[in-house]
């Protein structure tokens, strides 16, 4: 099986997607001649023409519209931000258009699009270079949002999204570009929203996605120096979230931990903490806690930006709590 | 700059308080003394007056919540000054102070056996904590526990006051019920009295019987005292008890003539106030039995201070009659009536009821004719007193009727023996049974 990288994946799925239905296109800023600002999409302009790699100038708000306007006249675009950050100012197209246009037309248009790009802090980006985006679009009904840890899922996932018939964020990350993982050769799709068990454990579930699955995954070989037999379920897909799975893990765990890249405040976080109460309540023996960024603006300095990541050691704090081992 | 107003300590042996009442409201102007709650303590309901002055700018504290000495219980500043801030500090500081309120109920053990505030005892240093309770409290009476240990204590039939938590601030967990459960904590069903229910007992006409439920009276500031005192004192004193029977003939006489005498003075002269006197005096003559046990030797009072217990609708207090000894009569009469009247109102200051070297306690008024008490903790005795009724004696070799009464020493053996007590009634029969020397 091909040991490929994160980014290899998604240019894998998106040829595969090109290839498979000529209305699948793809533009954002820097996807073509440069094969993209992390070679996300290396060759597609070569092999598939300007026509269906098409390089924007920087103007968000534009060429989002552009792929929404396409997504309605029945073709499949996506949309590549260099980083969720510009995403900022294309805003409105993704809250207002993508997401509402099918409830607006009682459904005589969809919006079949993919914006994809990096999300969350990568290094030393400074505050406005390092947002987590996911509460933002995960807030939002009439979307799907996906974040992605490893280059299976990244390849099986994009594929969905672009077959999906609604409009689907997709999370990556610019840390993890080069994360390398076994993707098989055969075309496989994974649906959008189901969770992965990633490691399997009885004493205490840990959630996470994205960025933070590396993380939870340290702590929890960490914790196992604790006797701490930790499960950590990679959500995958933030909007829908897999109730199913969440639940079933709680319930056998009796105790969660959330550790992932993003601000505590409203985030995903909040919104799992208040399903896993409301609906395994009886079934929690701790509060659930959770490990994220700091609640500050992301400082640019390299020794303050650790401090606000959280560590795998942070993560393990926060495991042996819900445990009462700390 | 805003005041945070604090529940202050308004008795010696205070440690926790409940808001009775508040007097103000926010947005209310508050001058320095004036009253601005009532708290209930472990003595009494006392009246707050604040030390500040100013506009009462949020109540942080509720009618009938039970609080620790220092809780902050209302904020004052000047006129619709922004205290958001120190209420949230406020609020962190309660929930920091989680952790230290999950240890009150040791800290309550600790407490000295100087609710009388007597002098020497005052200065002792506390006991040692006494063995927390199997489960912990929250000041609401709710035992904390995990959503799931509740489950599971439910499904095993335990109550969560038989299990001990281990998690943060005395949490019950998971762990803890399989352990109750493994060490075989009985079920409720099992030591619960709960009443039958109409399908499983009935008669013998097989008519179910009517069924009642068991109710939980909640523990008042005066109960939890009498608890932690009694219990202390059963532990800690070995209690001896005598028996001496008074002939009462001449105290009746004499009451009867002092009464008449009184009347116009809208005075009444009872039993209990001649006990008084006559036991305050006989603790004159043998100061051993006016006395109380420390570590470091027994104390002997100098002065004969006797409580006397008051019986209220849910407890008792007892009121002090300050040198008793010397005491008219006619004064302990007037001062016991209003000590009784204000016992009942809950109008008592503790100093009225602090201090007391020796107590007597009369139940003759429900026909008791003997009984037996427990010794306050800061005192060698305590004199049980039962009903005067008419009996067949013998004297000289006839069957007379006289007016018997009987007495009962309760007394710390630790401080006094059987023959001390003993020369003691003998004082206090010859000060009833003659009592011409009560009145000299």
């Amino acid at each position: 099986m091909p040991n490929l990288q994160i980014r290899q994946a998604i240019r894998d799925a998106m040829a595969e997607e090109m290839a498979r239905d000529e209305n699948v296109f793809l533009l954002g800023e820097e996807v073509g001649h440069y094969n993209g600002a992390y070679k996300a999409s290396e060759g597609l302009l070569e092999r598939f023409g300007a026509k269906r790699v098409i390089d924007t100038p920087i103007v968000e708000t534009g060429f989002a519209g552009v792929g929404i306007g396409a997504a309605m006249c029945g073709l499949r675009p996506i949309v590549e931000f260099m980083t969720f950050n510009f995403s900022a100012v294309a805003f409105d197209q993704i809250l207002n258009n993508a997401s509402k246009i099918r409830h607006m037309t009682n459904g005589q248009f969809g919006v079949p699009i993919v914006f994809r790009g990096p999300n969350a802090a990568a290094h030393m980006l400074g505050s406005t270079h390092s947002q987590a985006f996911d509460p933002f679009y995960a807030h939002i009904p009439g979307l799907k949002v996906v974040a992605v840890a490893t280059p299976y899922d990244a390849k099986g996932l994009l594929k969905s999204a672009i077959r999906d018939d609604n409009p689907v964020v997709f999370l990556e990350s610019e840390l993890m570009y080069s994360v390398r993982g076994e993707v098989p050769e055969e075309e496989y799709v994974i649906p959008i929203g189901k969770a992965d068990i990633k490691r399997p454990g009885k004493d205490v579930t840990v959630l996470t996605w994205g960025q933070g699955v590396p993380t939870a995954l340290e702590a929890a070989e960490m914790a196992t120096r604790h006797d701490i037999d930790a499960e950590v379920i990679d959500l995958r897909t933030l909007r829908p979230l897999d109730n199913e799975c969440i639940l079933e893990s709680v319930k056998k765990t009796n105790r969660c931990a959330l550790i992932y890249h993003g601000w505590p405040y409203g985030g995903v976080g909040a919104e799992l903490i208040a399903r896993i109460q409301e609906l395994a309540f009886d079934h929690l023996d701790a509060p659930v806690l959770r490990e994220c960024y700091e609640d500050v603006p992301m400082p640019y300095a390299e020794n303050l930006e650790h401090l606000v990541i959280p560590s795998a050691e942070r993560g393990l704090a926060a495991i042996l709590k819900v445990c009462y081992k700390a | 700059m805003a005041i945070i107003v604090e529940l202050p300590r308004l008795t010696d042996t205070m440690e926790e308080g409940v808001i009775a009442q508040w007097h103000i409201a926010e947005g209310d102007k508050v001058k320095r003394g004036q009253v601005i709650a009532d708290i209930e303590t472990d003595k009494a309901t006392m009246e707050f007056e604040s030390f500040d002055a100013g506009y009462v700018l949020k109540l942080v504290a509720s009618e009938g919540d039970t609080l620790g000495l220092g809780a902050p219980i209302a904020v004052l500043g000047k006129k619709d000054e922004d205290v958001g801030d120190l209420l949230t500090a406020l609020a962190n500081r309660a929930a920091g102070g989680a952790e230290a309120e999950a240890q009150e109920p040791a800290k309550e053990d600790a407490a000295t056996s100087t609710e009388s505030a007597v002098p020497v005892e005052a200065e002792a240093t506390p006991a040692a904590p006494a063995e927390a309770p199997a489960a912990q409290t929250l000041d609401n009476g709710r035992i904390p526990a995990s959503p799931l240990a509740r489950r599971l204590a439910r499904e095993a039939g335990l109550e969560l006051s038989q299990i001990e938590g281990s998690g943060p601030h005395g949490r019950i967990i998971k762990a803890d019920v399989d352990r109750a459960v493994a060490e075989g904590v009985k079920p409720k069903s099992a030591d619960t009295p709960k009443v039958a229910t109409a399908s499983s007992e009935v008669d013998e006409h097989g008519r179910p019987y009517a069924t009642h439920e068991d109710t939980t009276v909640k523990l008042s500031q005066m109960r939890k005292t009498i608890v932690k005192r009694m219990g202390q004192s059963k532990r800690e004193a070995p209690h001896i008890y005598l028996t001496m029977p008074i002939r009462m003939d001449e105290a009746a006489a004499a009451r009867k003539q002092l009464n008449a005498a009184l009347a116009e003075q809208g005075v009444k002269v009872s039993f209990n106030d001649f006990i008084i006197k006559a036991a305050a005096k006989a603790l004159r003559v043998h100061p051993r039995v006016n006395a109380h046990y420390t570590p470091d030797g027994i104390i002997e009072y100098g002065n004969a201070h006797v409580g006397m217990a008051v019986a209220l609708d849910d407890g008792l207090v007892v009121p002090v009659v300050r040198y008793a000894d010397q005491k008219t009569l006619k004064a302990i009469a007037s001062e016991t009536r209003s000590l009784g009247t204000r016992a009942r109102d809950r109008k008592l200051a503790p100093a009225e009821m602090s201090g007391s070297t020796f107590t007597v306690t009369n139940l003759g008024m429900f026909g008791i004719e003997e009984f037996m008490a427990v010794v306050n903790p800061g005192e060698g005795g305590i004199l049980a007193v039962g009903a005067i009724k008419d009996e067949v004696v013998v004297e000289d070799g006839q069957m007379v009727i006289r007016k018997m009464m009987r007495v009962t020493l309760c007394s710390d053996h630790r401080v006094f023996d059987g023959a001390d007590n003993a020369k003691f009634l003998v004082t206090l029969k010859g000060l009833l049974e003659q009592p011409m020397g009560l009145f000299v």
